[in-house]
C-alpha cells in the first residue's frame, strides 16, 4: 500500500473484477466429471492385466473407450490447470512471477493434453497392426 | 512468494522469567510474546509464573493481574471483559480466542502461550494492527442500501423470520479471530476480503430490508476478494463467538451461482 493512499483505498484496491464465478464453478463440474471417468479408468486399466498388445488395440479402438479416454484426459487436464491457477495465485509473487507462472503452466498442461490425446487417436484411428 | 520463514529480526528469543511469589501454592506459567517497537530488539517470549488462588478465572484476569503486579510494559487491548467488544483477541495455546472468556483451567499443558494474532503487523507486545481490516470492513459498506424510502409513519418492517436469516451474522464481534486464522488471509490479505469480512457482507445480503443484493454480490464476485476462500474452515473452528463464517462465504458463492446458472 503507498504510505499515502488512505486504508479505504488500499482496501478497496482496482475494485471488484466481476468474475471469478466460471473457473469456481467449472472445477466443481469437472471434479463431479472426473468420479465416474476416474473410477471407469482405474477399473478398466486394472481389468487389462494380462492382455496381450494386440487385444489392447482393439480395447482402445472400441470407440466408447476411445471417448472415456480422451475425455479422461481432457477432464483431468483442465481441472488440473484450474486447481494450479489456484495455487500460483495463492503463493506466488511478485506478480510478474505470478503472470508468467499461469501462462507457462497453461501451455504445459495444454501440451501434455494434446499429446495424451494425440497417442489415444493414433492408436484408436492409426492403421494399426 | 508467500513468506514461510520468519525475517531475522522477528526470530522470536528467550525473555525474562517472573517467579510467582513465595508462599504461592498452585501457581501456573504464562508465556507470552513481547515486542517493544522502539527498542532495536528482537520479539522475546516472557514467563511469568501466576499465583492462581489469587487471579481471576480467564486468561484475561492473568494478563492483568501480569500487567499490575509483574510488568506495568505489557501492552495488550481489552475493554468489556465478557466477550462483546472483541477487543482482547489473541492467539492462546496455539488457537485464535478472545482471552476474557478463554478459562485458565480450558487450557493444555503445563504452561498458556499467548502471542498476538497471528499474520497481523505487530505494534507492541500484544496489540496488532487493524488498520487494514477494518478498511476491508469500511470497502464492503456494511448499512442498508436501499431506493425505496422508508415508511412516512414507521420505520422498515422485517418479520422475525426475516431477521432471524442473519442472527448468526449479527453476532460477530470483529475480533479478527477468524481472519487472522485464515491461511488464505495469511498469504493475500491484501485483496483477499477473509471470513470476518464476507460474513458481515453476507448479514447485508440476508437482510429483507436491503435493496442492492445484485450490487453486493457484483462488488464480492472476484477471483480475491471472494474467492480465494478454500473452505479451509480454521475460521469456523476458531470462531470464540461459534459463528460459522464458512457457511456465510458458502452461501454468497451459492447466490452468485443462482444468479448465472
Amino acid at each position: 500500500m503507498m504510505a499515502l493512499r488512505t486504508p479505504l483505498a488500499g482496501a478497496r484496491g482496482l475494485g471488484s473484477a466481476k468474475s471469478g464465478f466460471s473457473h469456481w464453478w467449472m472445477s466443481r463440474v469437472t471434479s463431479i466429471a472426473l468420479v465416474p471417468l476416474s473410477l471407469w479408468f482405474v477399473f478398466a486399466v486394472a481389468a487389462l492385466g494380462g492382455m496381450d498388445y494386440a487385444a489392447f488395440v482393439a480395447w482402445v479402438r472400441s470407440p466408447l473407450v476411445t471417448a472415456l479416454l480422451i475425455l479422461s484426459l481432457a477432464v483431468t487436464i483442465y481441472h488440473m490447470m484450474l486447481g494450479l491457477r489456484v495455487i500460483i495465485e495463492d503463493y506466488v509473487r511478485p506478480e510478474a512471477l505470478k503472470v508468467t507462472g499461469i501462462i507457462v503452466m497453461n501451455f504445459i498442461s495444454i501440451l501434455i493434453g494434446a499429446l495424451g490425446i494425440i497417442a489415444v487417436l493414433k492408436i484408436s484411428l492409426g492403421a494399426g497392426s | 512468494m508467500a513468506q514461510f520463514r520468519l525475517p531475522a529480526n522477528s526470530v522470536v528469543k528467550q525473555g525474562k522469567t517472573y517467579a510467582a511469589p513465595p508462599g504461592a501454592k498452585r501457581s501456573k506459567k504464562f508465556v507470552v510474546y513481547r515486542y517493544d517497537p522502539d527498542s532495536e530488539a528482537n520479539p522475546r517470549l516472557d514467563t511469568f509464573e501466576v499465583d492462581l488462588d489469587d487471579c481471576g478465572p480467564m486468561v484475561l484476569d492473568a494478563l492483568i493481574k501480569i500487567k499490575s503486579e509483574f510488568d506495568p510494559t505489557l501492552a495488550f487491548r481489552r475493554s468489556c471483559r465478557e466477550a462483546i467488544c472483541g477487543s482482547c483477541a489473541m492467539n492462546i495455546n496455539g488457537g485464535n480466542t478472545i482471552a476474557c472468556t478463554k478459562k485458565i483451567e480450558d487450557t493444555q499443558g503445563d504452561a498458556v502461550k499467548i502471542y498476538p494474532l497471528p499474520h497481523m503487523s505487530v505494534i507492541k507486545d500484544l496489540v496488532t494492527d487493524f488498520t487494514h481490516f477494518f478498511a476491508q470492513y469500511a470497502s464492503v459498506r456494511p448499512w442498508l442500501r436501499t431506493q425505496t424510502p422508508p415508511p412516512p409513519d414507521r420505520e422498515r418492517l422485517q418479520s422475525p423470520a426475516e431477521r432471524a436469516a442473519f442472527d448468526d451474522n449479527e453476532r460477530c464481534i470483529l475480533c479478527a479471530c477468524c481472519s487472522s486464522s485464515c491461511p488464505s488471509y495469511w498469504w493475500n490479505s491484501d485483496r483477499y476480503l477473509g471470513p470476518a469480512i464476507l460474513l458481515l457482507a453476507h448479514r447485508f445480503i440476508a437482510d429483507s430490508r436491503d435493496e442492492a443484493t445484485g450490487e453486493r454480490l457484483d462488488e464480492l464476485e472476484d477471483p480475491y476478494k471472494l474467492y480465494r476462500c478454500h473452505t479451509i474452515m480454521n475460521c469456523t473452528a476458531t470462531c470464540p463467538k461459534g459463528i460459522n463464517p464458512a457457511k456465510a462465504i458458502g452461501k454468497i458463492k451459492e447466490l452468485i451461482a443462482a444468479r448465472h446458472v
